[in-house]
């Protein structure tokens, strides 16, 4: 701790703080254009400088000086408010002032500096800038008339984004920020820059003359797409989601977000939403009144109870408090056929974990990735389905150095990491991989063994995966693996991660395992700091789990329910949130089970291709409709929200299943979604004592900020054989999109409008195909035509498709392989 | 594929020698001006594949390259005239008449400063002090200084390098 004293105050902060922080701590305040907490210290602008009694003679910028101890510093005299005016003075000489119809009006720094210090009028003279605006993608705007250089989009999208849209380019008067060559922007569209630009240079342009700032109503939630839990403030005008704010203050992502979080809200606004129930008369879908529709649920539900009862599929995107009443209502039906996820591809966690570890949830938190120095990802799309998550080891590898060794079948943004190693294998023999690895601790008497189960198991099993007989199968160079392993026995505190979700069925209890295997054997397992994790596709996949949103005693998994109704042994279907023809592996299997089914529910936003198929179809609300909570991946309780009044008479997922209990005779009523907590919180485990209206702005970490493993037990597990075809599919999810809910979203469709195959350079050149040409692709007995997209992140021989689109039909030809074998033709 | 962006036709050259170039410095820490420098030995001028490749290979950002190459003024991003033709317009060659024989060569040869024609021959440079003040006005072409020029000299000059191949 270091002692100073600003304007006579006495004051003791840390030892790496600077002056503008203790200040800040201080309740003292100086005033900043290029500052932002989460950037590292910059010092552009000059607007912050302090006087510092120890360094008379200059003023210093307070923004990036470290604190000394005994420092004196006076943040306002004569002198200093000259300056200060002076540098605003300066930055307005070339500023187009057009506040009247800049968007950022009311909440622009230097507009607010410019009221603070009274620049009424300019001592200097110049040309005012007249450079062209960025116009050409639909989501960010760039007027760098009004950009002041205070390089916050440059180094948010270099330290924290790590993607490095933007430099500054020109030298002396002519200097801007600007992309590659100047040209319009081209990037992952995250909106970072848009969030931290202090001016109106940057600005979402789907929030054009929307609103101005103080019209908005702000209300704090969770993003609804993935499972990392961002908060996402919506600003609210007339009932509308107008735009997401930005707030930093609030929960786990530093006031980070993707372009899902920041430009994929549109969907609630959508006119497509779902305002009424409908209900299949002669042939087709007729609106009709709740009654009439539940009854007609009813009547179907107790005409299943003799022909093989209802299957319950649910979307993993439903708050806990949902998720309770429909595991209540499954027992009001008597129902265990249960489950969440079409390909099952929890399996690492609720079977992999659970066996190894005794857990079935993440070990850590994320921000302790943050001070890991060894992070092991598997599969390369972790960034792809959670880009805040990868923020944050973007950072952990450029700003403390982590070293970064990414287990993966295709090359990804990870790789592109400061000394980041990719250890590219062919697809589907991950588990190879991992098992080499533990290979490596165990012969090199690196593993740790005390405590550990099934130690010799394990051993006699990866005889078979000697590392260079991996190496030699799967194309990663032995070496690498022996580096990857010895990297992660050194390291003091690590990280494993691996993503699961629907296009990642395949092997998933398997990856599980072995990622648990070698979490036991590097030491990462219990130890404070390190963590294992493994991360959901939905915003609430880890409640569904933690709910038992699974099935139960003698009750059918999602596959089997599928394959039952296909043989007409299934009575009826419930599908909540899920779009399952779209988004399971094996279209084929559900087309059967909604055709064989008796009867069909649905119940979500949009009338989807498999709503189209149901007998009845029930309105259900959004994120930003509903009050409840999220359990991200880290286990982080964070409260929903609701921002918009429901679109017609749609009802929320709560109230659907509460009116059909009772309708079956339950006479479970809650009087809000607190009380819901409070019955679900005596349920479940790691729920106990949390009390709904304590969870704060950080929410509540259930199981506390590390997960002790509750056994030790290494597993064996097999791994899998490479395809030997010369073209192999690998399916999952783009980094625009998440599910198929961002496919109903203006923001990602600006980007990736339509479904695409992707191809690397080297297989584009033989056969010959140009950006956006048709190609077929034929496999399973099926046969696709796609776009071609032409990148750099595929190997020879390996064509990647994202699974999000229904006009693809891309789960035609995927039925839950890791690789499929294609021919891929023009 | 996106809607969100521009399409840019990238021009189709051959990278060996830069791939060569940047093999030399692979594993030596900051040699991207060393790089960049060397690249433009090879091509005459940078270009743009050639950005994308260093941008590759050295994991550095595209725009960052960007910024460097036009930050500094030896950098060039557009292909380069055989012959240079710098046009001294520091003060001593301005009072003796350095624009008309800047207009000169605008007139003959259609090029203004940092213009190249169109058959890659010469590319006019407007540029501070020679440092040959005692023969204003001065120009060069490549590195040979013409002093005391007039515009009828200067007219023989250009008619000089137009013979040459």
């Amino acid at each position: 701790m270091v002692n100073l004293t600003i304007d006579g105050k006495k004051i003791t902060v840390k030892k790496n703080a600077t002056i503008y922080e203790a200040a800040q701590e201080a309740g003292i305040h100086i005033p900043v254009l290029c500052y932002a907490k989460k950037l590292l210290p910059y010092g552009a602008c000059r607007v912050c400088l302090v006087e510092v009694e120890q360094m008379k003679g200059r003023l210093i910028p307070s923004c990036t000086t470290p604190v000394t101890e005994g420092m004196v510093v006076t943040t306002t005299s004569d002198e200093i408010q000259k300056v200060r005016k002076t540098v605003l003075e300066f930055l307005l000489v070339n500023h187009v002032v057009d506040c009247p119809v800049c968007d950022k009006g009311g909440e622009c720094d230097l507009q607010d500096l410019t009221y603070e210090f009274e620049v009424v009028k300019n001592r200097f003279e110049g040309v005012k800038f007249d450079l062209p605006k960025d116009e050409v993608n639909p989501l960010i705007e760039r007027n760098m008339n009004r950009c002041v250089l205070c390089g916050k989009c440059v180094r948010v999208c270099d330290e924290i984004v790590a993607y490095g849209s933007y430099s500054f380019i020109n030298r002396g008067f002519e200097t801007k920020i600007a992309t590659a060559f100047d040209r319009g922007l081209n990037c992952e569209f995250c909106g970072q820059c848009v969030s931290m630009c202090p001016v109106g240079a940057i600005l979402p342009r789907p929030f054009k003359f929307k609103a101005r700032p103080w019209q908005l109503k702000e209300v704090d939630s969770v993003c609804g797409y993935c499972g990392n839990g961002c908060t996402v403030t919506l600003g609210v005008k007339d009932n509308k989601v107008e735009t997401i704010r930005f707030n930093d203050k609030t929960g786990v992502n530093d006031g980070n977000l993707c372009i899902r979080g920041r430009f994929g809200y549109s969907y609630v606004n959508s006119e497509e939403r779902l305002q009424k129930p409908l209900l299949r008369k002669d042939g087709a879908l007729v609106e009709v009144s709740w009654n009439e529709a539940l009854e007609a649920v009813v009547a179907g539900f107790n005409g299943a109870k003799n022909a093989g009862g209802v299957g319950i599929l649910s979307g993993a995107r439903l708050t806990n408090e949902e998720f309770h009443l429909l595991k209540k209502l499954a027992g009001t039906l008597g129902s265990t056929n249960l489950d969440h996820s079409g390909g099952e591809c929890y399996k690492g966690l609720t079977e992999g974990l659970q066996e190894t570890l005794g857990l079935t949830a993440s070990t850590g938190t994320f921000p302790q990735v943050e001070e890991c120095d060894v992070i092991l990802s598997i599969r390369s799309d972790f960034y792809e389905t959670h880009p805040v998550f990868g923020m944050v080891i973007n950072q952990a590898v450029k700003r403390n150095e982590a070293q970064l060794i990414v287990v993966a079948d295709k090359k990804g943004k990870f790789g592109t990491l400061p000394h980041a190693a990719t250890l590219l294998a062919k697809p589907g023999l991950e588990v190879n991989i991992l098992n080499a690895m533990a290979a490596v601790l165990i012969e090199e008497g690196l593993a740790v063994t005390e405590g550990v189960e099934n130690l010799d198991a394990l051993k006699a099993s990866l005889a078979e995966y000697a590392v260079d007989k991996v190496a030699a199968e799967s194309g990663v160079a032995a070496e690498a693996l022996r580096k990857a392993a010895r990297q992660l026995a050194a390291a003091k505190k690590s990280a494993i991660l691996l993503a699961y979700g629907l296009p990642y069925s395949a092997n998933s209890k398997e990856l599980g395992i072995a990622a648990a295997n070698l979490s036991i054997l590097s030491g990462n397992a219990g130890r404070e700091g390190s963590g294992l994790y493994l991360c959901g596709e939905k915003a609430n996949s880890q409640g569904a789990i933690d709910l038992q949103v699974l099935p139960g005693q003698g009750g059918l998994g999602a596959q089997a329910m599928l394959a039952a109704a296909g043989e007409g042994k299934l009575g009826a279907l419930y599908v909540i949130g899920e779009d399952p023809l779209t988004s399971y592996p094996d279209r084929a299997k559900v087309e059967a089970a909604l055709a064989k089914a008796k009867f069909v529910v649905v119940q979500d936003l949009f009338l989807s291709p498999t709503a189209e198929q149901a007998d009845v179809v029930l309105p259900a609300v959004s994120f930003a409709e509903k009050d409840g909570t999220f359990t991200n991946a880290e286990r982080r309780i964070q409260r929903v929200r609701p921002g918009v009044t429901r679109p017609g008479e749609a009802r929320s997922d709560a109230e659907i299943f509460t009116a059909l209990g009772a309708l079956f005779g339950s006479t479970l009523s809650y009087t809000g979604p607190a009380a819901i907590f409070a019955d679900l919180a005596q349920a479940v485990p790691g729920y106990a004592g949390i009390d709904f209206t304590a969870i704060g702005a950080q929410g509540v970490v259930w199981g506390g900020e590390q997960l002790a493993p509750t056994r030790k037990k290494v597993v064996p597990v097999a791994g899998g054989k490479p395809v030997t075809s010369a073209f192999q599919l690998v399916t999952g999810s783009a980094l625009y999109h998440s599910g198929t809910m961002s496919t109903r979203a203006k923001g990602p469709l600006a980007v990736i409008p339509e479904p695409y195959l992707e191809l690397g350079r080297e297989d584009a050149a033989a056969l010959k195909v140009a950006e956006g040409d048709l190609l077929k692709l034929k496999g399973n007995g099926v046969e696709l035509q796609l776009k071609a997209k032409i990148g750099n992140r595929l190997p020879k021989g390996v064509v990647f498709a994202p699974y999000h689109f229904a006009s693809a039909g891309i789960n035609r030809l995927y039925r839950g392989e890791a690789a499929v074998s294609v021919e891929v033709s023009k | 594929m996106s809607n969100a962006a521009e399409q840019v036709e990238q021009e189709e050259i051959d990278l060996t020698g830069a791939n060569q170039v940047i093999d030399k410095y692979l594993d030596m820490h900051g040699a991207l001006m060393p790089v960049l420098q060397e690249i433009q030995e090879v091509y005459g001028y940078v270009p743009e594949p050639c950005v994308h490749l260093v941008a590759e290979r050295l994991n550095v950002y595209s725009s960052q390259i960007y910024g460097v190459l036009t930050f500094y003024a030896q950098f060039h991003l557009e292909p380069r005239g055989k012959y240079i033709v710098r046009v001294c317009m520091g003060t001593a060659c301005h009072v003796k008449g350095a624009g008309r024989i800047g207009d000169t060569l605008k007139d003959r040869l259609g090029v203004g400063h940092a213009e190249t024609t169109e058959d890659l021959k010469f590319t006019a440079e407007y540029v501070a002090c020679i440092g040959a003040c005692g023969m204003a006005p001065v120009i060069m072409v490549n590195d040979a200084t013409y002093g005391s020029m007039t515009v009828n000299k200067m007219n023989e000059v250009i008619d000089k390098y137009v013979k040459m191949d």
